[in-house]
């Protein structure tokens, strides 16, 4: 690749030292990851596997113990590497005496932004995270949700190249992370490169080009998501109003065809999410009335 | 947009401090100078009782003890208001994690440091200057009323002419002077210099107790330790010169725990009415800056390693 890499992590280990020389906890044992300009790449893996420690020592707010971590080609220890990235931390909290509106402005100004531009990106930010109503309240007495929208607006103001979100949706509302997962996708299209991590693999299987799968601090697999996630050798097929006659005779015309198995067979299923979602989004929406003429369709997979 | 400088920033610290005074005006800090002001206007009238009959004291003697009360708060507020907001500061900012937002921007970690210290000094100056405008204030009410008196009472006896104004004179000088405003400064500086090690404190310890005890630790020993050290060295070579093993440690000591026997000796002469060097007092502002700078080159050494 010509191109520098938006994010380089070289053989990133990072053991923390408990208390009063206790055992060593390894949180990250060798990853290498690349991430290229204009991707999105998801990290997923289970509680304590060291997503979040991966995340901070490319922000530099941890020191590997070997390795290294790059931002643009910019060693992630030195300062100047912080210029172009925005970050949203794991339960992002800030400070409870400043309203919505002054913590942007404090960030903004921070990375150095001031005068008419920082005040028109402080209310296109406001509006982008769906927080204008909230911008002169104190963020003391905001909710969990909020403070994570929040933070979005604090990692995006000043335009960063690289977006770097740790749990962007944890606790935040069906809706509110399906706007962000749409954030992400906006961000994706004007060629923002975004390294996040996420429990929900729904929806890093919607917006990531690439992922890497972590455990133990290990890298266990990486790569296009297409290519991780597709079953080469099953198709699946869904049927609108299928007669019971009809399905009679697919089955025997597999039964008949040579080499071919029918795995499963049943009533196709809308996700839990989509279903919250027309629950408490009224039945207005397109995606609702898509939703609701589905009833009766049938799935199979051979 | 401007390219953020990497290294150290004015304009970035103005920020920090800018945002750090926002932060202890809207916890409500400046509270605590109610009760002070109550106090120093309650002095106001204490004397009354005191005046008349045998026991009375000298006006200069009222005026000082007026004075010695007025510094002797500025400075137990100011000291332990330096501490006690400067440990909350950072370690607040820690375990908030807020810490971790600002320091992902390109915010060099000496920029926040010193932006958090200048933010308390700010809040500490002004909290100082208005507890000076009370001080002058209700001096300078207390010395025309004790200006009045005595005048009136030394005609009444027929003092000379020349007396009465050599003591109008002495009592102006226990007045509010710019000798009074020497001591003032010195209990402010000395302020700066207990947050800049509280800061310091803050930087590797991991609790807010911790930090305030310690804190409160070095300052009662660094306000202290002229005599400590004399009790420690000079009695034990009675009379010879110190070896040069207590030199050291001597040294040590000092560089250890701040030594504010100048601040207090020129806060004691204000007190007293006695004069100042102006030599000694630019003296006092070089040991507070050096002090103030070699704690916050520690405090960046120390955070400059420090992982979240
Ligand atoms: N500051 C620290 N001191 C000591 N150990 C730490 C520290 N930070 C993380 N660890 C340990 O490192 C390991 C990885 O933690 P990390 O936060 O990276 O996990 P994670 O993948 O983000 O988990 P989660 O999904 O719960 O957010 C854990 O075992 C954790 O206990
Ligand atoms: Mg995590």
């Amino acid at each position: 690749m010509s191109e520098v890499a938006a994010v380089r992590v070289k053989n990133l280990v990072k053991d923390f030292r408990g208390p009063f020389r206790g055992k060593k906890v390894h949180a990250v044992r060798d990853v290498s990851l690349k991430i290229a300009p204009g991707e999105v790449y998801g990290l997923i893996g289970p509680n304590g596997s060291g997503k979040s420690t991966t995340m901070k020592a490319v922000l530099g707010l941890v020191a590997p113990t070997s390795g290294s971590c790059a931002i643009f080609g910019k060693n992630s220890t030195k300062v100047d590497s912080r210029g172009e990235v925005g970050f949203l931390p794991e339960n992002p909290y800030f400070y409870k005496h400043l309203t919505a509106a002054e913590t942007v402005r404090f960030y903004g100004r921070l990375c150095g932004m001031r005068g008419r531009v920082l005040r028109d990106r402080i209310e296109e930010m406001l509006e982008l995270v769906g927080l204008q109503e909230a911008r002169d309240r104190r963020l003391k007495g905001f909710s969990k949700g909020m403070l994570q929208r929040i933070g979005l607006a604090q990692a995006l103001v000043q335009d960063p190249r690289l977006v770097v979100l740790d749990e962007p949706t944890a606790g935040v509302d069906p809706k509110g992370s399906r706007e962000i997962r749409d954030l992400i996708l906006t961000l994706k299209e004007r060629g923002i490169t975004v390294f996040l991590c996420s429990h929900l693999l729904e929806q890093v299987q919607e917006i990531c080009d690439r992922v890497g799968i972590i455990h133990g601090g290990v890298l266990v697999n990486e790569g296009r998501l297409d290519d991780l996630i597709s079953l080469e050798d099953k198709t699946e097929l869904i049927l609108e109003n299928a007669s019971s006659v009809l399905m009679e005779q697919i089955r025997e015309l597999v039964e008949v065809t040579h080499g071919v198995n029918l795995v499963s067979e049943g009533q196709a299923r809308t996700t839990l999410e989509s279903l919250f979602l027309r629950e408490t989004q009224g039945a207005s929406s397109q995606e609702g009335r898509r939703q609701r003429s589905g009833k009766s369709r049938k799935r199979i997979i051979r | 947009m401007s390219s953020p400088s990497s290294f150290f920033s004015p304009r970035r610290v103005l920020i920090i401090a800018q945002s750090t005074v926002t932060q202890l005006v809207r916890m409500k800090i400046f509270y605590f100078l109610a009760p002070v002001a109550l106090l120093f206007l309650g002095l106001q009238f204490f004397d009354a009782i005191w005046f008349e009959g045998p026991e009375a004291l000298m006006p200069e003697q009222e005026l000082r003890m007026h004075k010695n009360i007025c510094l002797g708060t500025m400075m137990l507020f100011t000291s332990l208001f330096a501490i006690v907001s400067t440990a909350l500061l950072i370690p607040g900012d820690i375990e908030d994690r807020t810490l971790y937002t600002i320091l992902c921007k390109p915010v060099p970690r000496l920029d926040y440091l010193a932006g958090k210290l200048l933010g308390v000094i700010v809040v500490l100056f002004i909290a100082m200057l208005v507890m000076d405008v009370l001080l002058v204030t209700t001096l300078h009410f207390r010395t025309e009323e004790k200006l009045l008196q005595t005048t009136e009472y030394m005609v009444k006896i027929g003092y000379p002419e020349r007396e009465i104004a050599a003591g109008r004179a002495e009592i102006a000088a226990h007045g509010p002077t710019i000798l009074l405003q020497f001591g003032v400064l010195s209990h402010f500086l000395k302020a700066c210099v207990i947050a800049a090690v509280a800061l310091l404190i803050s930087t590797f310890s991991t609790s807010t107790l911790f930090t305030i005890a310690t804190s409160v630790m070095i300052w009662i020993i660094g306000s202290f330790q002229s005599i400590a050290r004399d009790g420690l060295f000079n009695d034990a070579s009675f009379g010879e010169a110190p070896s040069w093993a207590d030199k050291i440690v001597g040294t040590l000591i000092s560089l250890v725990f701040p030594d504010f026997q100048l601040f207090e000796a020129i806060s004691d002469a204000a007190a007293r009415a006695e004069d100042v060097l102006y030599s000694d007092v630019g003296q006092l502002l070089g040991l507070s800056v050096v002090y103030v700078g070699i704690y916050v080159v520690l405090s960046w050494f120390v955070f400059s390693d420090k992982e979240f």
